[in-house]
């Protein structure tokens, strides 16, 4: 029988405010254990939460971004449970009213740009919980309150989603999103933005949904592809044996590919939400909502479309440029400067990246405006410098004030293309190398690269490669 | 009515031992008894206040606490961390 | 001179004619508190040391001709679940029998500043949870006017040590009548603020959405003094108040010509003592003769008051209690096989019978399936509560009623029988419901010689006019303020 995969998933990102979510601690990652807390986030008896008002927008924007409905006016409730990361043994989110509720996110199905909406069924702000430390070297557990009160938010989806390619597509875009309006760092090494999954299978063309599983430790994008995959091909194998698959959280483990039961349903825990009294009313002056949506930049999906059709990009390229929001647009100014997308695009995604990873920075920590991007591009079109030149302008210009032409007149990169130079040239190279003339005799053609390199070499690279490649290949046919 | 005792106290993570079990049942069927007598009221609280909107804290960091005065009270510590029994690892 | 027997008024005035140190007033204090806390254990942590250098402090700003706050070489008592930094906090209870808070709650902190000096911390209900200071893990505070009967409760040690002369002034916390009831068996006055005037930050939380810290005192001045000193915004508490509050101290010196007074009928009825009634309404008659327009009114919603308030108090205290779990401060069992182990031993070991009992209430009531039934219901009816207050308060400016149903009764009368102890409350309980300030004040004695208390409730932040009607009928006493004789 031919099964159908049906997926929801629950995405927790931390925002990247400047303090936690109800107190004034710094948020940070990576600090000494237990150094970034007081009172109020290691639960100390008399203290109370004051919630930042920051999370609130944040999530707003969030809501924005995914179409949501925003509840103006929510409350914060406890979850209670007890474990040794939870200092208060509650948790402070939202259960019924969530700030924000109703979006989707359109993810893209193929490479025309055509895309599926993923329905989001609620956004809500939280709290999240400390770390556990484990190691063999003692008998207990080790507790870093660092990260509580870190403020999340929860994303939860509908269960739209069919395959784990469509799960990828789902939680890059979020990402994306996330990134898009700054609103969290998206480190999924440092757990900024975790994941829970759920899953079911039924047969293909069943309106009824399976039986859900959900799978928690699901700590990266990718983990969650093989989650999925791995959960679905075992649900499938239970039903074609004549079994059931039953309701239970599961445990995947990323190293062995596999998961485990985790707790059954007889197990489900019961949380007791109800209302934090520490807490009043949220209540956000709809003017300041409203504020908040003009603050949304276009959005990652509608850029791409916009790149396939507007500028006839790849969608490979495409998809690489609207990956983050400072790339996207000064790809549209340069562009806008009358550079061919398609060289600007080349630029930006190859040697531009490159330095970019090499000094592991961002295009806004260089000096790399659009304006000196495009002047470089034109004067490699207009045949100026060559591409090779290009390199080097680049190189002097991304971290410095200096023009590119500034940089080709003191480099001396201008491109010589006077043939009678250029022939000159090629006599005194091929004078100078006589055995590679030999091989050419012998019938050894690709030493035309080699004598090529030589002249660019000879006319310090000012040579026009391809008038010289057309004159030394005559001269040696001559031979 | 009858509470289901062992249930409770375990959400409640307290000991109840089964000698126990019948006086706990009683003492808190004696309060829930009161609870009883309230009329049927329909409805449900929104737990919502919009005539009482809460302040908001400005995203300012301050100072946190020295990591000794936060572990300070700590029934037991190593390496700067509190120290509790093995736990699953499980986030 | 026995200056324990003063007021903090009084002292206050002779601090600033020279007539007196603090160091002096310390020296009275600590004197009397050496002569009768053995019969009365009003505290459970001493603070003499720190007082004195406070106090050294204080007299040298004094002689140096500096301005200070009223209250400033003032001692003062604090109730043993407000956090008070370097001075143990236990809340009277094993679970935290060893907690020394890194930190002073706000009150405590405004104190501080005012140059208030802690004599100590008090006595009281555990986790503030009874009416009887009884269920303190620690001991057993007796009432300074009767020494076999309780003090109220759960601020019974703050109420005791102020009767008994071992603090002119003292703070307690009001979840349900903790402060109102103590005050009325004790025979002292206690101010429960409107919810949301004084910050709870530093306040053990008992039940967040009902719990309110405020002033006892021998007089009504002394009170209005200390709750001027504590109250106002803070920005560490969510609940807090932006409401700018009268001049509490000018508004004393008012008479009550024209007061409306309403006197709901629901609290004069079976379950209240004949002769607290009395006395009760021979109050109110004084005041009438003073200008006072007395009517009648009906709150027909307070019958719901008692169920209501103990599921929303137990069902929040199963949450707030739920941190003390071993792990980061106070009692942790000493064997265990593994960490659920370690949580139940803990918390069966660390707390007392009447905590645990709110909390597998409160935890039953959340639980799913019965949170409609009884958490939700509760909170309709809180509201229903509250509406009918506020109704109320449209014929009147004022409601007085008994404090409590009786004087205060002996050691063990009630505590069996958890339903009967929490019918003490059934005064007090509606004021808290419903977020508003009330005040309880001496009103004469029973057959049995203990001390009767009169309630007064008004609407939210009235906190000038109770305290008003309160200092006139002191005025009309000719004073309630007499340390208890304990010779």
């Amino acid at each position: 029988m031919d099964y159908e995969i049906v997926v929801g998933l629950e995405v927790h990102a931390e925002l990247n405010t400047q303090t936690k979510i109800y107190c004034s601690c710094k948020n940070s990652f990576g600090s000494e254990v237990n150094s970034n807390c007081c009172p109020v986030c290691t639960g100390m008896p008399g203290s109370l939460p004051v919630l930042n008002e920051k999370v609130v927008d944040y999530a707003i924007r969030m809501g924005h971004a995914l179409g949501c409905k925003i509840n103006n006016v929510c409350k914060q409730d406890r979850k209670n449970y007890f474990y040794p990361d939870l200092p208060k043994a509650y948790q402070i989110s939202q259960y019924d009213v969530p700030l924000c509720e109703h979006g989707h996110l359109d993810i893209i199905m193929d490479e025309e740009g055509n895309t599926k909406s993923i329905g989001v069924t609620r956004i809500h702000i939280e709290e999240d919980a400390g770390k556990l430390l484990h190691s063999d070297r003692f008998a207990g557990s080790l507790v870093d309150l660092n990260r509580c009160g870190v403020p999340l938010i929860e994303i939860v989806s509908e269960p739209d989603i069919r395959s784990s390619k469509e799960a990828k597509s789902y939680l890059d875009g979020i990402r994306a999103i996330l990134g898009y309006l700054d609103i969290s760092d998206c480190k999924m090494q440092e757990g900024s933005i975790r994941c829970d999954v759920n899953v079911s299978v039924r047969p293909k063309g069943s309106d009824t949904f399976g039986t859900r599983v959900e799978m928690k430790n699901v700590n990266s994008f990718s983990a969650a592809e093989r989650a999925i995959d791995y959960e679905a091909a075992r649900q499938i194998a239970v039903l074609e044996k004549g079994g059931v698959v039953l309701q239970e959280t599961r445990r995947w483990d990323d190293v062995h590919g596999v998961n485990e039961v985790l707790r059954s349903k007889e197990d489900a825990q019961d949380y007791r939400y109800f209302p934090d009294p520490d807490l009043l009313t949220i209540v956000v002056d709809e003017e300041h909502v409203e504020e908040l949506r003009r603050s949304i930049p276009e959005l990652p999906v509608h850029r791409l479309q916009r790149y396939l059709k507007d500028y006839g990009l790849p969608y490979f390229d495409s998809n690489l440029l609207v990956e983050n929001v400072d790339k996207a647009e000064f790809f549209e100014k340069t562009a806008a400067l009358g550079a061919a997308p398609k060289s600007v695009t080349n630029w930006l995604l190859g040697d531009v990246t490159k330095v970019l990873n090499e000094k592991n920075c961002l295009l806004s920590d260089t000096k790399l405006t659009p304006e000196k991007l495009a002047e470089m591009i034109a004067l490699i079109d207009k045949k100026e410098i060559s591409n090779n030149a290009g390199k080097t302008v680049l190189d002097e210009i991304i971290f410095s004030d200096k023009t590119p032409a500034q940089v080709v007149e003191e480099k001396g990169l201008r491109q010589i293309s006077d043939s009678s130079f250029l022939e000159k040239v090629a006599d005194e190279v091929l004078a100078a190398n006589p055995k590679a003339v030999e091989d050419y005799k012998k019938g050894k053609t690709n030493v035309v690269g080699f004598l090529v390199g030589q002249c660019m070499r000879a006319s310090k690279g000012q040579g026009n490669p391809t008038t010289l490649r057309e004159i030394m290949e005559k001269k040696l046919a001559a031979l | 009515m009858e509470i289901d005792i062992k249930h409770i106290a375990k959400l409640a993570r307290l000991r109840i031992e089964d000698d126990e079990m019948e006086e706990v049942q009683k003492k808190m069927l004696s309060v829930l008894e009161m609870v009883e007598n309230l009329p049927e009221i329909t409805g449900k609280s929104s737990g919502l206040d919009r005539e009482n909107p809460m302040e908001l804290r400005k995203d300012e960091v301050k100072p946190s606490m020295r990591r000794d005065l936060i572990l300070a009270n700590a029934p037991e510590t190593r390496s700067g961390c509190l120290l509790v029994p093995k736990t699953v690892e499980v986030e | 001179m026995e200056l324990y027997k003063l007021s903090a008024a009084e002292l206050a005035k002779m601090l600033r004619e020279g007539k007196c140190t603090s160091t002096q007033i310390l020296d009275s204090i600590y004197e009397r508190i050496d002569a009768v806390e053995d019969k009365v254990e009003a505290f459970v942590t001493i603070t003499k040391e720190q007082a004195y250098a406070k106090a050294k402090e204080i007299d040298e700003k004094f002689a140096r001709g500096e301005k200070l706050h009223p209250l400033a070489g003032i001692p003062i008592a604090i109730k043993d679940n407000i956090c008070t930094k370097d001075v143990l906090t236990t809340c009277s209870s094993k679970m935290l029998y060893n907690f020394v808070p890194p930190y002073d709650a706000t009150v405590m902190q405004k104190l501080n500043d005012c140059g208030a000096i802690l004599v100590g911390k008090t006595n009281m209900d555990e986790f503030a949870m009874g009416s009887s200071t009884e269920t303190s893990y620690f001991k057993k505070t007796k009432n300074p006017r009767g020494l076999d009967r309780v003090p109220g409760g759960s601020s019974g040690g703050s109420a005791a040590a102020v009767a008994a002369g071992e603090a002119p002034i003292s703070l307690g916390s009001d979840t349900g009548g903790s402060i109102r009831q103590p005050a009325s068996f004790c025979g002292v006055v206690g101010l429960k603020p409107t919810y949301g005037a004084v910050s709870r930050y530093g306040l053990v939380a008992f039940a967040s959405s009902l719990d309110q810290i405020g002033p006892f005192g021998r007089t009504v001045e002394d009170v209005a003094m200390l709750f001027s000193a504590i109250c106002g915004r803070d920005p560490m508490d969510a609940t807090s108040s932006k409401h700018e509050h009268e001049d509490v101290m000018a508004a004393l010196n008012g008479d009550v010509k024209g007061l409306r007074i309403g006197i709901p009928a629901e609290y004069f009825g079976d379950g209240i003592d004949a002769e607290v009634k009395e006395s009760v309404m021979a109050a109110v008659k004084k005041l009438e003769e003073q200008g006072a327009i007395v009517k009648e009114i009906s709150l027909p919603s307070t019958k719901y008051a008692l169920p209501a308030y103990y599921i929303i108090a137990s069902a929040e205290a199963s949450s707030n209690l739920a941190r003390f779990d071993g792990v980061k401060y106070g009692y942790r069992a000493k064997e265990f096989t593994d960490l659920t182990d370690m949580y139940e031993r803990t918390r069966s070991e660390g707390f007392g019978e009447e905590v645990k009992r709110r909390i597998m209430l409160g935890t039953f009531v959340l639980s799913s399936g019965y949170y409609d039934a009884y958490y939700n219901r509760a909170k309709l009816l809180q509201r229903q509560i509250a509406d009918e207050f506020a109704k109320g308060f449209e014929e009147c400016d004022i409601m007085i009623t008994p404090t409590s149903p009786s004087t205060a009764f002996k050691f063990g009368a009630n505590s069996s029988d958890p339903v009967k102890m929490y019918a003490a409350d059934i005064c007090t309980i509606n004021v808290n419901i419903a977020g508003l300030p009330g005040i309880s004040v001496p009103c004469g004695v029973g057959a049995d010689g203990m001390p009767i208390g009169m309630q007064m409730i008004g609407p939210k932040f009235s906190e000038a006019t109770l305290l008003r009607t309160a200092a006139n009928y002191e005025k009309i006493c000719g004073g309630f303020g007499s340390v208890a004789d304990l010779d």
